[in-house]
């Protein structure tokens, strides 16, 4: 790290504040407004803080929503969404720190899969999995996203910031390309691992489409779909929607605190802190 | 020794996967571009007809279609160096405090990331709107004698608007991925640079900055291609309008295509975008290996 | 090497299977494996807030289970989109009247026309003409009217009193001069809400005005005289600043609540619980009324949804009693009071909600209300045609010299 003295310390922290003041405002809004009645998120003097506190938004939404069903769906995905995470850190490890045929043009290959919008890709997937018996499955609804180019990306381009003596001094020992993997690469990658686990989270705990289209019924929606069923032909009741958001954003902020810390305890040369 | 086959065995399940979710439909989707695939033609494939080039031809002649690639080339321009600019730009702030506080930091310049969309969309619109009596953005410029400004409404800041906007939700990820990677900076590195007296500006033009250069590539490349993808922002706030000054080709293949069931027409346009993302992807990776 | 190739091969043999599958993929495989005591049912919005008491009392007096899917009406399209894609469907489906004619064309729907025949209860005349008109393809019926939505006026009582039209304009040259001075109280104050973003806006007022969307040869008619004016009739309200021609990007509780931004609206009957439900300040100051007259009519636009058979469905007879007894005045009573919207059988009218003021606006506006033209490319003719008013409305374009385009634009959307 630069070394900075206090009083630098002080400004960076006032700079610092100031932007993120103006950049949490809508968080603090959707956070806020989930207390607030709809008449007042929609009333013409618009203001952040609720003037009268309810809890009626939550109410609400737990007495709708199949709460216990939905919550139970949403957790196995998520857990199952960090399968791929590993796949894609085993991918992105081998494109780093191998040379093998084609490795570019399947690298490329692997790229490519980002450039495409999700909306053409929707009905041939669709088909495959219904030709593959996986609708009505948990394994349906997470394969298509199981893995993403930009993980693999991601791990790679970390990877290759690590040097290859720290894998040779492994192999000199005898150990095998997964020992190598397992017990030297990925404990280096805690940071990258941090980000593209928050990541993985976020992406499972707000899965929407796949539940949706890959079910035949009710009992394998998620809580992303529950909360739209709420939302009416005609309009919106705002104040449902917040609570719904609000709600869900907690555990991504938990999950968020928890890794953040192995963000920052990236591996050192010198010896770290 | 490194075995032969261990990286076959690493990259086969993401390969094979992607190839199955990703690569064939893109293939689908090629084929379809050269028919006029609808609705009925998903319900019954002989209704389908083959029509050659034709949905390319089309595509290329029509206005709208045109007009939405000089505005995702404008959003592209502008969007992606904001992007990158602050998110480095943050995470190195924040890197520099080291303390429970500044950590804290990295939380709220995530907070847009998983602010739901319709809160982004009510909260925008609010600080957007045309009115100075109603929009926050026209009132403060208001007190300075600017304004109104039709921030969503006038062809000439439509897009701006949405690039605020986008870059706003957009530092989060990249600042993330900025922060992990400076963790794997050495601090002896800055240790000999300081005792060679180095000013800290120079330290983090000299030694961040080129330490960084994996992790800038990646964000350059991911963002490049997200913003060629720019739809959400447009989707929510403006529907591409006013006057079409706000579509995207992303949002024109959206509306054209799949509202409209023209599945062929919108596959065209897809696999347009696709070859462009394609070369400046290329274009990159040439770039970065001529830089190493 | 051989653990490659055999990898490959299997990934490419994995490949070109499923390509085939998906192709040889036909209506062979049909849409429930449920046994016929059990049937699926999709809906859009939440399902079990509004239609599982309907099914309820229909398993307790049939035995036959109903199996449902509510679907978030924001991803409708997409769940349809794959079901015709994959011919799995459920037994039955709620289908927006637009659509009807997109999914009635792509084979999705079962011809009900015997079913229709052969049963009082679901005879034609029980239902809304418009509705009807929205299940009708070539003389056949593919759907049962569920829900019915016309638009009509709505205006603050208070603001209009002092302008002279206490109870509201009752014709296009009352409308206007009403907009003038309602817009005259102050600057980004306006008189009528011009829609730019409704489909279905301009179309209604041309044929207000005497105008067809499409004549009986098939032909669009958009740049004739009758629609021409009708559209000069709303440019005159830019000119004369009674509207904006911009997105206010304000709700409804900002727009008509307080001080009456937008005095005067047209919308369906969905409005109504937003104005209660968003405003607290104008109680008792706002109204509705039916349509203003035009030159010709004031005729108003139908929507709604109807209820039909997905093709594949192996349970037919089941299936169109179910929707019987969907459609009995006691299901629509449970269905308006979980939604608010407005049964689509005439019969059911006759019920006490129905006699309250404000509803029974929107049941005389029925009276003399249409469906926009019931053709495949409706959606993409619809997309041209705001476009164009777009460009007349905010860009200021040359109003015949843009419809005789769109017109030119819709004949080859047509075709």
């Amino acid at each position: 790290m630069i070394n900075i003295d206090k009083k630098l310390k002080i400004i960076i922290g006032i700079v610092l504040s100031l932007w993120g003041l103006i950049t949490v405002i809508p968080f603090a809004w959707m956070i806020l407004s989930a207390f607030k009645t709809n008449p007042e998120i929609v009333s013409t003097q618009p203001s952040l803080f609720p003037n009268e506190w309810t809890f009626d938004n939550f109410r609400e939404l737990f007495e709708r929503l199949n709460f216990d069903v939905y919550l139970v769906n949403t957790a196995i995905i998520t857990a199952l969404g960090f399968v791929g995470l590993f796949l894609n850190a085993m991918a992105g490890f081998a494109f780093a720190h191998y040379d093998f045929k084609f490795k570019n043009f399947l690298f490329l290959l692997v790229l490519a899969t980002m450039m495409i919008p999700g909306q053409v890709t929707m009905i041939p997937v669709y088909l495959l999995l219904n030709q593959m018996g996986l609708t009505n499955t948990y394994l349906g609804i997470v394969l298509p996203g199981l893995t993403g180019a930009f993980g693999i990306f991601l791990f790679r381009q970390f990877f290759s910031n690590i040097s290859e003596e720290f894998f040779e001094a492994a192999r000199l020992d005898g150990a095998s390309d997964f020992y190598v993997f397992f017990r030297v690469a990925l404990p280096l990658s805690k940071p990258i691992i941090a980000v593209q686990g928050i990541l993985t989270f976020i992406a499972g705990w707000n899965s929407f489409l796949w539940p949706l289209i890959i079910a035949n019924d009710q009992s394998f929606y998620t809580l992303s779909v529950g909360l739209q069923l709420l939302q009416g032909q005609h309009g919106t009741n705002y104040a449902l929607q917040m609570a719904g958001a609000a709600f869900m954003v907690i555990p991504i902020l938990i999950i968020f605190i928890i890794f953040q810390k192995y963000i920052l305890t990236g591996f050192n040369i010198s010896g770290g802190k | 020794m490194k075995s032969k086959k261990a990286p076959y065995f690493f990259i086969a399940p993401a390969i094979i996967l992607l190839l199955m979710f990703s690569i064939f439909p893109i293939l689908i989707a090629l084929v379809i571009s050269f028919t006029d695939m609808s609705l009925a033609g998903l319900a019954d494939f002989s209704r389908i007809n083959f029509l050659g080039i034709e949905n390319y031809q089309n595509i290329l002649q029509d206005k709208v279609f045109l007009q939405s690639i000089t505005n995702t080339l404008f959003y592209v321009i502008f969007g992606v160096p904001l992007v990158i600019l602050f998110s480095l730009t943050i995470a190195i702030l924040i890197n520099m405090g080291q303390s429970k506080y500044f950590s804290f930091m990295r939380v709220v310049f995530y907070s847009p990331s998983i602010t739901n969309i319709v809160a982004v969309a009510i909260v925008w619109a609010f600080l957007f709107n045309p009115s100075e009596s109603i929009g926050l953005i026209n009132q403060v410029l208001g007190t300075v004698g600017i304004g109104p400004i039709g921030w969503l409404t006038s062809t000439e800041f439509s897009k701006i608007s949405l690039i605020i906007l986008a870059v706003w939700r957009g530092i989060g990820i990249n600042m993330l991925i900025f922060s992990a990677a400076l963790q794997n900076i050495p601090r002896t590195m800055y240790e000999a640079a300081e005792l060679d007296g180095a000013t800290r500006l120079e330290q983090i033009w000299y030694i961040t900055i080129p330490q960084l250069k994996f992790s800038t590539f990646f964000v350059t490349i991911t963002t490049i291609i997200g913003w060629l993808q720019f739809f959400e922002e447009p989707f929510v706030m403006t529907e591409g309008g006013p006057l079409n000054s706000t579509t995207s080709v992303a949002l024109f293949i959206y509306r054209n295509g799949f509202q409209n069931n023209q599945f062929g027409y919108a596959a065209a346009g897809s696999l347009l975008l696709f070859i462009v993302i394609i070369l400046a992807t290329m274009l990159q990776l040439r770039l970065q290996r001529r830089a190493d | 090497m051989v653990k490659i190739n055999k990898l490959l091969l299997g990934t490419t043999s994995l490949l070109s299977l499923s390509l085939l599958a998906a192709c040889g993929n036909g209506d062979e495989e049909s849409g429930s494996e449920e046994s016929s005591d059990t049937l699926s049912v999709w809906m859009m919005g939440d399902g079990n807030e509004t239609v599982q008491p309907i099914f309820d009392a229909y398993t307790e007096e049939t035995g036959i289970e109903v199996d449902l899917q509510s679907i978030p009406w924001s991803a409708a399209h997409d769940r349809l989109l794959t079901a015709v894609a994959s011919g799995e469907g459920p037994d039955v489906v709620q289908m927006g009247s637009t659509y009807m004619a997109e999914f009635t064309d792509a084979g999705a729907l079962l011809d009900i026309s015997d079913y229709i025949e052969s049963s009082d209860a679901l005879s034609p005349e029980n239902f809304f003409e418009g509705n009807v008109a929205t299940t009708m393809f070539d003389d056949n019926y593919y759907g049962v009217p569920w829900y019915t939505e016309t638009r009509a006026l709505y205006y603050r009582t208070d603001l209009l009193e002092e302008v002279g039209y206490p109870e509201g304009p009752s014709n296009w040259e009352e409308l206007y001069d009403a907009a003038v001075k309602l817009s005259e109280r102050g600057d980004n104050m306006y008189g009528f809400d011009i829609n730019l973003k409704e489909q279905t806006f301009g179309p209604m007022f041309a044929k207000q005005n005497g105008s067809e969307i499409i004549n009986e040869a098939g032909e669009p008619v958009l740049n004739e005289p009758e629609f021409v004016e009708a559209i000069e009739y709303l440019h005159s309200f830019v000119e004369a600043g009674a509207t904006t021609n911009q997105d206010l990007g304000i709700e409804l509780s900002q727009s008509f609540g307080g001080e009456g931004i937008v005095p005067m609206f047209i919308s369906g009957p969905w409005s109504i619980s937003m104005i209660e439900d968003q405003t607290t300040d104008i109680e008792g100051k706002w109204d509705i009324r039916t349509l203003p007259e035009g030159p010709v009519s004031n005729v108003s636009n139908t929507g709604g949804a109807n209820l039909a058979v997905w093709s594949s469905s192996d349970h037919p007879d089941e299936a169109m009693d179910l929707i019987e007894h969907m459609v009995s005045v006691d299901s629509l009573m449970t269905y308006y009071d979980t939604t608010s919207s407005l049964p689509a059988l005439v019969e059911a009218w006759e019920e006490e909600p129905f006699q309250d003021e404000k509803i029974a606006v929107f049941g005389e506006q029925l009276e003399n209300s249409e469906h926009m033209p019931l053709i495949e490319g409706w959606d993409r003719m619809s997309q041209a045609y705001l476009s164009s008013f777009e460009q007349i409305m905010v860009g200021g374009a040359d109003i015949q010299e843009t419809l005789d385009n769109l017109n030119e634009e819709v004949k080859t959307i047509i075709e």
